[in-house]
């Protein structure tokens, strides 16, 4: 038996989890909420983090109802990220790793929301959509290691969503995806935005800077409402995802598709994605927002598969990044994916 | 808790001085291995160097400017705080 702590702060949730050989023993979350019309800055975030890190990681110990000594290895986000988050989070996980003995193994958040998603949905060989605040990749693992078949040119798909938030004054309280998501079921008008697939890759930036002017527009002179907008939008830019990731399977001739990062637990675009995959036999994976949206389980699980493959972190090397290394992780963890 | 060995400078350069005490040598060290591998968010203008000697754990910084070096000096000592927190909370360290 092999117990993993995992240790999640790269954006403006913190989480900690445990887990025991593919069973999540505990997964304990925080998420730092701005108000309305404002977005979370690094410093704000990693404020927020170092409040109530310590009470999350005693959390974590006791709805697992273990001690120190148990825990085998300790796994914690070295990036990508925002900075001072990241630094809070690596502080404790280096700080408990050397106080209780342990290993320490320093993860991709990337591969963190790939490994949790195949362990939680069983699937295979999956064409992987990754889609979050922060990310928007198709990914597939080929040739024994995970490749990058498409991907944004500017924002991240959830990025577009929370600044359109912002724009109107969306709550982000639990998220502003998930509000928008409410509002859109409310949609009755469909407002034509552009659709900017490039080959195997998306741009959100221009619909965003097109809807933000439309919104002022249309919204002021009534042609349109709020929540019409917010059922433009998510059509818009889950048809883009779909199109992209239908692409990158059937060049990969991949018959399942797994969605993970937090607008991955958007049940429209599953719905979308759902099908797609119908018209090509294909199956489609998803997982709720326990495991979709950033949490210390993911980090636990990536931690498990590289510790099990003998991989760990030195100290001296334990620095965090802000820029994704993706491929190159991808090659890390290559000897331990079934 | 940390006691400021003083300022001074240098050279043309602000030197900053910390010593701070520890239960034992090995507290100090895993302090110094926590806070040691991040860099410093900018580049040049500023050096940071961390050694143990004993129990006590020392920090020297250089710099060029004074607001760096207050920038570089207030975020070490949240990070001090945090490890500090962290030991007492889920410490002592297990016997090597």
């Amino acid at each position: 038996m092999t117990v993993v702590i995992g240790f999640e702060g790269s954006a403006n949730k913190i989480g900690i989890g445990i887990i025991r050989d593919g069973v999540v023993l505990s997964n304990p979350r925080r998420t730092y909420i701005t108000p309305p019309g404002q977005g979370f800055l690094p410093s704000e975030t990693a404020r927020h983090h170092r409040a109530v890190i310590l009470t999350v990681l005693q959390e974590a110990l006791e709805q697992a109802a273990l001690t120190p000594a148990d825990i085998d290895c300790v796994a914690y986000t070295k990036g990508p990220g925002m900075g001072a988050p990241l630094v809070t989070v690596a502080l404790v996980a280096r700080t408990v790793a050397q106080l209780w003995g342990r290993p320490l193994v320093g993860v991709n958040h990337c591969i963190g929301h790939v490994e949790m998603g195949r362990l939680i949905t069983r699937a295979h060989n999956p064409t992987v959509l990754y889609v979050s605040g922060g990310n928007t990749q198709v990914i597939a693992y080929s040739e024994r290691r995970y490749r990058i078949f498409g991907e944004t040119i500017d924002i991240a798909v959830g990025n577009c969503l929370d600044r359109f938030a912002r724009v109107i004054k969306i709550s982000n309280d639990p998220s502003p995806g998930y509000n928008i998501e409410q509002m859109a079921k409310r949609g009755r008008q469909y407002v034509e935005l552009p659709y900017t697939v490039k080959g195997m890759d998306v741009s959100f930036s221009g619909i965003l800077s097109y809807i933000e002017e439309a919104a002022n527009k249309m919204l002021a002179s009534a042609q349109c409402t709020a929540e019409d907008l917010c059922f433009s939008l998510q059509e818009t830019l889950f048809s883009m995802l779909v199109e992209i990731t239908e692409r990158a399977m059937a060049h990969c001739g991949s018959q399942e598709v797994l969605i993970v990062g937090g607008v991955g637990c958007n049940l429209r675009l599953q719905e979308m994605m759902g099908v797609m995959c119908e018209e090509r036999g294909a199956k489609l994976f998803a997982t709720d927002e326990r495991f979709c949206i950033d949490n210390g389980a993911m980090i636990a699980q990536a931690g498990w598969e590289m510790f099990r493959s003998g991989q760990t972190t030195a100290l001296p090397d334990s620095w965090i990044t802000q820029r994704s290394e993706f491929t190159s992780a991808g090659l890390l963890l290559s000897g331990s994916t079934s | 808790m940390a006691a400021p060995v003083g300022m001074r400078k240098v050279s043309g350069k602000l030197e900053f001085a910390l010593d701070v005490p520890f239960p034992s040598s090995r507290e100090a060290s895993i302090a110094l291995q926590s806070l040691s591998p991040d860099r410093e968010p900018r580049k040049g203008g500023i050096s940071k160097e961390l050694t143990v000697s004993g129990s006590t754990l020392s920090v020297r910084w250089m710099a060029d400017e004074a607001r760096i070096l207050r920038v570089s000096v207030g975020s070490f000592m949240d990070h001090l705080s945090l490890v500090l927190e962290t030991m007492e909370m889920f410490g002592p360290p297990v016997p090597q």
